[in-house]
């Protein structure tokens, strides 16, 4: 009889230990998981790509506002004062000014940019070269720019009142008051998108719960069945879970994604933003450290979801 | 084996089990009757914990089902075998992977499940069907593989809701061997059924439900 034969077979075959069967059950339940993902695969892409456009946002933001934080406190560290002397005076005058500067102790270096200097970079820069021969006069003055010694705002505030008192001196700028307007703005934006970043984790809890649940009603007779066949929760929640962690993969990989083709696109003008302040710093696109983030983010807050919506489905469905 | 101590099952505009008491011996098969509506379904839904009572004690082989709660009730479950008028056989589901459901949630695998869905198919004669959907199946036919799955975790007990209710008379007569089949090798067989001409020809003691009281066969007097 092949039933007796059957039976007495499936008596003799070892029996697994505990560990080794919950790893076969995961194996076989993120299997087939992954292939039912395959059955509608234009709804889950769409799924997806929502999940990735709101963490993609937030994400690139984030990466760029950091990298700005880290300009603005690399350009913190020169105290750098900008004097302009006034039109009126003559290149030997100007450069007699920067040499008497100079010899002060509590100036560290002096960089002297001559009136003539400074229009032949401005016309290069603005492109505006032509225009620029026709005028009669040079309308950008003598410029020297003065590191001081100390690095105290007081001093270099000090500094700055004297060196205004100074004959020829027309204005006397403290790049510092610009820094810290740019550091409060780059502060702010910060704080702006992780409110933002916020606001899509939300969204991607919400819409991750409404994926699951949807996932759940149209198995509804498969969930009622197994439960009278004796299936825990955890074995009903299992093929839940391993498809939001699916989800959450897929969704992580299309924002890191999305986010390397956003930061190549900005790259370029970002730099010549840069270059403009007369700064060599340049965006930074993804590091492996930020698709981990992505990833184990994007999985964290689809499991999170997953668990609250699985739990309160299967109770309320019941035989 | 089954045993009701007492046991009332109030709804809202009804009263489906009043003071209900019975003791099914382990080994035993008996016919559950009364008309549709008497509340043979309520009874096999607290030997299922489907439903709670609203007083007294149900005790399936000698566990009180009052006690048990989460997944204890998915271990209980697992004991039992039920059968369904309407088999609730999944349709997106082969006839193999639908009878290897109680055995995947007890953690069988793949292999020894094999072996034993198909030892369940023989039973019931459906052997070459394994591979098939159920859609495409005979009614009679799709029953049999409702009771494969019910029979598939050797059960010591198995409970059928109308399992003929569907069939005409001759599928049906084929249906209640099976039961009888079963019987023989010693799981306790409880059938609820309206069928009156196919089971006072079987010799099988009879218990009715009327009006939430029950009367006939294992009546406890307590």
């Amino acid at each position: 009889m092949t039933t007796d034969k059957a039976t007495s077979q499936a008596q003799r075959s070892r029996p697994e230990t505990l560990g080794k069967r919950l790893l076969r059950e995961h194996a076989e339940v993120a299997l087939s998981s992954w292939i039912r993902l395959w059955r509608t695969p234009i709804t889950n892409l769409l799924t997806w790509l929502t999940l990735a456009i709101a963490l993609a946002l937030p994400g690139t933001l984030i990466i760029m506002l950091n990298q700005a934080q880290g300009l603005a406190d690399q350009l913190h560290t020169s105290n750098q004062i900008s004097v302009f002397l006034s039109l009126q005076t003559s290149s030997e005058q100007a450069q007699a000014v920067a040499q008497q500067l100079q010899q002060r102790t509590d100036i560290k270096q002096v960089t002297f940019i001559a009136a003539d200097t400074a229009m032949q970079e401005f016309s290069l820069a603005s492109g505006l070269g032509d225009i620029l021969q026709n005028l009669t006069d040079n309308p950008i003055p003598a410029t020297i720019l003065v590191e001081p010694q100390l690095k105290s705002a007081d001093a270099i505030g000090l500094l700055a009142e004297q060196l205004r008192q100074q004959e020829s001196v027309d204005q006397v700028l403290i790049d510092q008051l610009w820094l810290q307007r740019l550091q409060a703005m780059v502060h702010t934006s910060q704080r702006a998108t992780w409110v933002l970043a916020t606001m899509l984790a939300l969204g991607v809890l919400l819409v991750m719960g409404n994926t699951m649940r949807m996932q759940m009603e149209s198995r509804r007779e498969e969930i009622l069945v197994i439960k009278l066949v004796g299936g825990t929760d955890a074995y009903l929640r299992r093929p839940f879970l391993y498809s939001a962690i699916w989800a959450g993969l897929m969704a992580g990989s299309l924002a890191a994604i999305i986010m390397t083709l956003a930061l190549t696109l900005l790259q370029p003008s970002l730099t010549d933003l840069a270059s403009s302040f007369n700064s060599t710093w340049h965006l930074h696109n993804l590091t492996i450290w930020h698709w981990l983030v992505t990833l184990f983010g994007s999985c964290g807050l689809a499991c999170l979801s997953a668990l609250l919506t699985v739990q309160s489905q299967l109770r309320q469905i019941q035989p | 084996m089954i045993q009701l101590e007492q046991v009332s099952k109030r709804y809202a505009n009804k009263t489906a089990l009043d003071h209900a008491n019975l003791h099914i011996p382990r080994g035993a098969m008996a016919f559950l009757t009364g008309h549709s509506g008497a509340g043979k379904s309520t009874l096999l839904k607290l030997i299922m914990l489907m439903e709670r009572p609203s007083n007294g004690r149900v005790i399936i082989d000698q566990q009180d089902l009052s006690k048990l709660n989460g997944n204890q009730i998915a271990l209980h479950r697992r004991k039992v075998g039920l059968v369904f008028q309407n088999h609730q056989l999944l349709e997106d589901y082969s006839v193999h992977d639908n009878i290897a459901l109680p055995l995947k949630v007890s953690g069988y695998n793949n292999l020894d499940a094999g072996r034993r869905v198909r030892a369940a198919l023989d039973k019931v004669g459906l052997l070459s069907k394994e591979k098939q959907l159920p859609r495409v199946l005979s009614t009679g036919e799709q029953q049999r593989i409702g009771i494969a799955r019910a029979i598939v975790n050797k059960p010591r007990l198995i409970l059928a809701d109308e399992p003929t209710g569907n069939l005409d008379p001759k599928l049906s007569a084929e249906i209640m061997q099976l039961f009888e089949q079963f019987n023989q090798v010693g799981v306790t067989v409880l059938i609820a059924s309206h069928d009156l001409s196919l089971i006072e020809r079987l010799p099988h003691p009879k218990i009715h439900l009327h009006q939430g009281h029950l009367s006939g066969a294992f009546i406890g007097s307590n």
